[in-house]
């Protein structure tokens, strides 16, 4: 790369049992789930009856009743997490700068919510396959191309540099942020607004999950039923949210005296070639994105003081990620603190890699890793230090964020503290 | 897109087209070059009443006969078309297993899709609500999702090098070229990079219904004609195009053909609601050549975006001559989607194919359906123009906002 | 007794997930793996399905974890048997 380095300098979030970077680090840091059952739409019938849902009322964050009509619920998440971070940050685009600016969000089922709202309306519910048109509403369209994300947010913002939506599964907000990072290094751009959001929570989402049996079936305690590494694990919980980081050229941020969260020097992403939803249980495809990008970030493996897991609580995720970071850390994988936050926000698909990514940015900033909640039975395949319940003080210089998706899809993103010189 | 970091130049080595008009390099550029317009009306399966009357359909496919039953039947049609398209690309470029078996990393997949699966959604959808959560099958996970086209792949040939999905809008096609650069920059060998779609199921036609610019003609050629006084919006289209893509100086270390070099990309946004704004086009013109360090009057060629309402037209006429000066007139100007309809993200993708394919013969393909410019544009109309090819410029703007500009070179 | 899970019930499910297989063949060859036949787990998961569908009641929790015909239908038919 060139030697532009790339810094966080602003941070918003809207997620299940917390809308807002501090109430969602109020919610990690005292281990509270907001796992619970369906409210979304009545879940009778479904296999899976639970989810991690958004207290989230549109005109309460400024949406007039238009503008909250014409937004998916996916990308309201975004446009407030995104005017979060922007503030934070004190970003002020000109005219140049905003050709300067760009825009990388993720999600990975885009305006399915909406979509299948609609489908009902113009099929009588199922009952015709040649549907009517004048029954759908005047803003089908938007739910229909996941691209209104990126641009709904673009249009917030004021940038006018590259702007892309990404869906590469369960880890569209990892490649989002990813690809965001490595285009402000090859100079493309020098600040992006990257994140993810998805609000899959909807009869079709959740019946397609059912069909495969990858969710939690745990509906008598749902407060207790997202269990990443625990023996008793069941599958994950579906969860909705959404994530906004402001990433900016370092010298560019340094030299209009923002505030550094911290840098991000490394993201990679591979294929497992193996299966659409099935994992190995050896983890050598994300061993390799780990090692790729802690390369990137010139951080040693055993120089990681936490790793943000994929962590979804299914049976055979858990075990692959368990593998892939013992492949990559070693020994220090044992003395490294490895949580889920899926654990108490659930997995809400290609928004939670940047849901994640800003748990790590606070966990960076306070010096706490958040801790897994609901881990009682350890299982004899995850045998790492999960930090059970309570969330623990921990000196936070190198952080590693992993993700695996439906397709294949294998990332992994490093996150440092701001050096003066790197070695 | 060298001029940035020295390292890799990334080359097109293989084409895989499956097209309205053609199926294979070959045929779609016969098809393309001839000038022929395969408009029609549509003729799918619960489309036939809906306001979308003429479409580029793909016909005469047959996916049982390109690609594993056990593959089809977990997928959409806009992942057929894929699947089929990237083997026609590796075997364009000569790439077998043999040649990456010993490092399954160095080979990559990126793909662009604009709206997933949408047929295979809605039989989900219908067996959902018209029978149950239990009538949901297993692949309705992976088949509407938009990365099942890249997941497909990368299962399918073993490619366990760097996977993408970009669901931008139409320039996203594009914006793909520019992840499979960046791979091969990074280090992969070779990636297989484009975009297919299938719009053309009766629920995601009554999704794009609200489109501005979504053309309602019946007459298949009066439908689409950009760059008239007569332009009425665009038609839809399916289909797409894959290619192999290498690092050249590997390409042409194991003989592999080099047909063009991916020399300059540039991405911006135009805010929507704002068809007449020519300055994005134009931003992300200047931005592609600057990278490819190429001045505008190299341009030998311009592959349009050529949407077919006024407004755009007449931006793009504008953005060419902010980007390119005096010369934005006087540049030959095509656009072969007229004859097929614009697939959404694959629409920049069949252009970069029949761009490459220019470049190959020393031809300018016609605009199918266009004869009476009225813009000040030198678009090249009825019959194909022999001249020399050495760099075209191809375009694309989105229905959200996005623009983008490819510069292709080519090879050594 | 008509419930009764057949191989050629069982061989025309897995023509839904894309695989062709004689029923002769499963019957000569029940203890050959699903792997082998290229039927992987959504496959698997998705014939369950459908057979809960179709006799309209739940199969054992473990039945998509089967290896091989005969355990699939063994457990099918038992758990039929004892269901009924």
């Amino acid at each position: 790369m060139t030697g532009r380095r790339v810094a966080v300098t602003g941070v918003g979030v809207v997620a299940p049992g917390g809308i807002g970077a501090p109430a969602f680090w109020d919610l990690l840091s005292n281990g509270r789930t907001a796992t619970r059952g369906i409210t979304l739409f009545d879940p009778d019938g479904f296999r899976s009856r639970i989810a991690a849902e958004v207290d989230f009322d549109p005109t309460e964050h400024g949406f007039t009743e238009d503008e909250a009509a014409r937004a998916d619920r996916y990308i309201q998440f975004a446009l407030v997490a995104a005017r979060e971070a922007v503030a934070d940050s004190g970003l002020e685009l000109d005219g140049e700068s905003a050709w300067r600016t760009g825009v990388s969000l993720g999600t990975a089922v885009g305006g399915t919510t909406r979509l299948e709202h609609d489908y009902v309306d113009v099929s009588q519910r199922g009952a015709w396959w040649d549907v009517d048109h004048r029954l759908s509403s005047p803003f089908l369209h938007r739910a229909f191309t996941p691209a209104t994300l990126a641009s709904a947010v673009a249009e917030q913002t004021g940038a006018r540099g590259p702007v892309q939506t990404v869906s590469t599964g369960c880890t569209s907000g990892l490649d989002a942020v990813g690809y965001a990072v490595h285009s402000i290094q090859e100079g493309r751009m020098d600040v992006c607004i990257a994140g993810a959001s998805d609000s899959p929570v909807s009869p079709i989402t959740v019946a397609c999950f059912d069909a495969i049996k990858a969710t939690s079936a745990n509906n008598e305690d749902p407060a207790h039923a997202s269990r990443p590494f625990d023996a008793d694990r069941d599958g994950f919980v579906l969860g909705e949210g959404g994530a906004v980081l402001v990433l900016e050229e370092l010298e560019r941020a340094r030299a209009r005296g923002a505030r550094i969260y911290c840098e991000i020097g490394g993201y990679a992403t591979f294929g497992n070639a193996h299966h659409m939803t099935g994992l190995t249980a050896e983890g050598l495809e994300m061993a390799r994105a780990i090692e790729t990008a802690l390369a990137q970030a010139r951080v040693d493996a055993r120089e990681i003081d936490y790793v943000n897991a994929h962590g979804s609580g299914t049976k055979q995720n858990d075990r692959h990620e368990t593998a892939a970071v013992k492949r990559v850390l070693g020994d220090h994988a044992y003395r490294t603190p490895m949580t889920s936050i899926k654990s108490m926000v659930g997995h809400s698909l290609g928004a939670i890699g940047a849901i994640e990514l800003a748990a790590c940015v606070l966990a960076m900033t306070h010096h706490v890793v958040p801790p897994t909640a609901n881990y009682e039975t350890p299982d004899p395949e995850c045998d790492l230090d999960y930090v059970p319940r309570t969330a623990r003080k921990h000196t936070l210089r190198n952080v590693l964020s992993v993700g695996s998706g439906f397709g294949g899809f294998q990332s992994a993103v490093v996150l440092t503290q701001p050096k003066e010189v790197r070695a | 897109m060298k001029s940035r970091t020295a390292g890799p130049v990334a080359a097109i080595t293989g084409i895989g087209v499956v097209a309205p008009n053609g199926i294979g390099a070959e045929a779609f550029w016969k098809a393309t070059q001839a000038g022929d317009s395969v408009l029609d009306r549509v003729t799918r399966q619960g489309c036939e009443h809906l306001p979308v009357r003429v479409a580029g359909e793909v016909r005469g496919f047959d996916p049982g006969s390109l690609v594993e039953e056990r593959f089809l039947v977990q997928t959409d049609r806009f992942s057929h078309y894929a699947l089929a398209a990237a083997d026609l690309a590796l075997e364009h470029a000569r790439l077998g297993r043999a040649d990456y078996a010993d490092d399954p990393y160095a080979v990559g997949v990126v793909t662009a899709a604009g709206s997933g699966g949408g047929e295979f959604g809605q039989r989900e959808l219908q067996r959902l609500w018209g029978r149950g959560p239990r009538y949901v099958g297993p692949y309705q996970s992976i088949a509407w999702f938009y990365a099942a086209s890249t997941g497909q792949i990368s299962i399918r040939r073993g490619f366990k090098g760097p996977c993408g999905v970009v669901c931008s809008d139409e320039a996203g096609g594009l914006d793909a070229f520019a992840h499979a650069v960046r791979a091969i920059r990074q280090g992969s060998q070779a990636m297989l990079v484009g975009a297919t779609e299938a719009p053309l199921a009766p629920y995601s036609v009554v999704c794009q219904v609200g489109y501005e610019g979504l053309s309602t003609g019946d007459d298949p050629e009066r439908a689409y004609r950009p760059f008239t006084a007569k332009a009425c919006g665009f038609v839809p289209a399916e289909g797409g195009a894959m290619f192999t893509v290498e690092d050249a100086a590997e390409a042409v270390r194991r003989g592999a053909p080099v047909r063009a070099l991916l020399a300059g990309h540039c991405a911006t946004f135009t805010p929507p609601g704002r068809p007449e704004d020519s300055e994005g086009l134009a931003h992300a013109v200047r931005g592609a050549l600057r990278e490819a360090g190429c001045a505008p009057e190299e341009v030998d060629v311009v592959f349009a975006d050529a949407l077919g309402t006024p407004e755009a037209d007449a931006a793009e006429a504008a953005a060419l001559r902010e980007a390119l000066g005096a010369y934005g007139s006087k540049v030959p100007v095509t656009a072969p989607k007229t004859g097929t309809g614009r697939a959404y993200c694959a629409a920049g993708t069949l252009d970069t194919a029949a761009a490459v394919l220019a470049l190959e013969h020393g031809v300018v393909p016609p605009t199918p359906n266009v004869f009476d410019v009225c813009h000040d544009l030198d678009v090249v109309t009825g019959s194909a123009r022999v001249a020399p090819v050495r760099t075209a410029l191809v375009l694309s703007r989105g229905r959200m906002g996005s623009n983008a500009a490819l510069v292709l070179r080519k090879g050594p | 007794m008509s419930d009764r899970l057949t191989m050629e019930e069982l061989a025309a499910l897995m023509k839904s997930a894309g695989i062709t297989v004689d029923p002769a063949e499963l019957t000569s060859r029940p203890d050959s793996r699903f792997d082998d036949y290229g039927l992987d787990s959504l496959g698997l998961l998705g014939i369950v399905g459908e057979l809960e569908n179709r006799r309209g009641r739940a199969l054992p929790t473990d039945a998509d974890r089967c290896k091989s015909p005969r355990e699939f239908v063994d457990l099918v038919n038992n758990s039929l048997m004892t269901g009924a």
